[in-house]
């Protein structure tokens, strides 16, 4: 078991998806193992809200091995998982016109409890005291003026800078045409600029 | 693509200049104009701050939520599909076994479709008779049933409340009412919580 774990580990998404269609459930967890973070962070900084946005990876995690016999091998594996969370995070802020919340919490929530429970949280990294209460400072500025984007600008900026993926990717990933994907990243860019212009003082 | 000095960075030579490979035109334009390098810092800067946002956790459980939710294939079936493959392009032997064995098949479906081709009388003969008989037995069938159902001792009561055109008209009211209150006890039955029930399985 343990040997089949660290086989797993050094396998390409490829070789674990092609294990996961031969029925092995290690495939799977290798699967979520591998992409729970960046598609909940995704999903988290698109909707605001945990609960919700752990909703909605489960969602995304259960819709795409189900249908593990479709996904099309010559594609990234990321892109087609990345591509069901975004549409999945999309659609839900056009059904609930979730554009602009609170990092203290979602809007809404109504009690004090729900407000702590939907309040953005930062994950497990270690920290001293003094970086985490700058990286609270500068990272709370930047995901509330991150959340003040258009959903589509979310996108892009999410997946090209803090997730790294290249441009091609991302327009794969949502569907657009190379060009539009690079003015949604330069306007997204510019928007953040002059809306953290203030920090640089 | 050539561009004069004088002109402002577009947003590619910004991304270039980024990534670290400007062109020697676009990086002298950045070091003389001030307003395009202070674009492209503050670019710089505002990327490395994205590219330094935490990686967001979901809960413990996640995992096992995801996989509690999830259709394994059957990996005895796999198994099963994946071993008759194997052996049948085992030996040269089992292939050519396989081989006739399709081709007995498909020679089997060919001469059915040509004898049925050759013989259209015969099957279209068949055919009436085959219709000819089941609407018959259908026919008995049906008088038998009619004339049962005259014989129970529930037809008399029928037959007196739909005597008048008025007892009708109440019979099929009331039976039409109680249609609805069934639909409506129905619709109220499966109607959808409307509260939310995130983690309703946690």
């Amino acid at each position: 078991m343990a040997g089949s774990r660290i086989e797993l580990a050094g396998a390409t998404d490829q070789e674990v998806v092609a294990l996961a269609r031969h029925g092995q459930e290690a495939a799977y967890r290798e699967l979520v193992r591998r992409y729970e973070r960046p598609v909940f962070s995704l999903v988290y900084r698109m909707v605001r809200d945990r609960e919700l946005a752990e909703d909605l990876a489960q969602e995304t995690f259960v819709k795409a091995l189900n249908a593990i016999e479709s996904y099309r091998p010559e594609f990234k594996f990321s892109s087609w998982i990345f591509k069901i969370a975004n549409n999945a995070a999309i659609d839900h802020l056009r059904r609930r016109e979730l554009d602009t919340l609170s990092l203290d919490g979602s809007p809404h929530a109504e009690t004090p409890e729900a407000i702590e429970a939907t309040a953005l949280q930062i994950g497990d990294r270690q920290e001293t005291a003094l970086e985490e209460v700058e990286a609270r400072e500068l990272g709370g500025e930047i995901e509330t003026a991150i959340a003040r984007l258009r959903p589509e600008y979310r996108s892009c900026i999410l997946l090209r800078h803090v997730d790294g993926r290249a441009y091609e990717e991302i327009a794969e990933i949502l569907g657009l045409p190379l060009g539009t994907v690079k003015t949604y990243i330069h306007r997204a860019r510019n928007e953040l600029r002059l809306m953290l212009g203030h920090l640089k003082e | 693509m050539t561009r004069r000095p004088d002109e402002h960075l577009s947003p590619d030579d910004i991304d270039a200049w980024l990534a670290g490979h400007p062109g020697s035109a676009a990086q002298a334009h950045v070091d003389a104009c001030e307003a395009c390098r202070e674009v492209a810092v503050a670019d710089r800067e505002l990327i490395e701050q994205l590219r330094a946002l935490p990686v967001f956790a979901p809960s413990a459980l996640f995992a096992d939520q995801v996989m509690a939710a999830v259709a394994l294939p059957d990996p005895f079936a796999l198994r099963s599909l994946d071993t008759a493959r194997r052996r049948l392009f085992a030996t040269r032997r089992s292939l050519a076994l396989a081989a006739t064995l399709a081709v007995v098949v498909v020679a089997s479906m060919a001469a059915s479709v040509a004898w049925s081709l050759a013989h259209r009388d015969t099957i279209a003969a068949a055919g009436t008779w085959l219709t000819a008989t089941a609407g018959q037995w259908l026919w008995t069938a049906l008088r038998s049933a009619a004339s049962s159902a005259t014989e129970q001792p529930g037809y008399g009561m029928l037959r007196d409340l739909a005597a008048t055109p008025a007892r009708l008209a109440a019979l099929s009211a009331l039976v039409s009412l109680t249609y609805l209150g069934g639909l409506l006890a129905l619709r109220k039955l499966m109607t959808l919580p409307s509260g939310p029930v995130s983690h309703a399985n946690a």
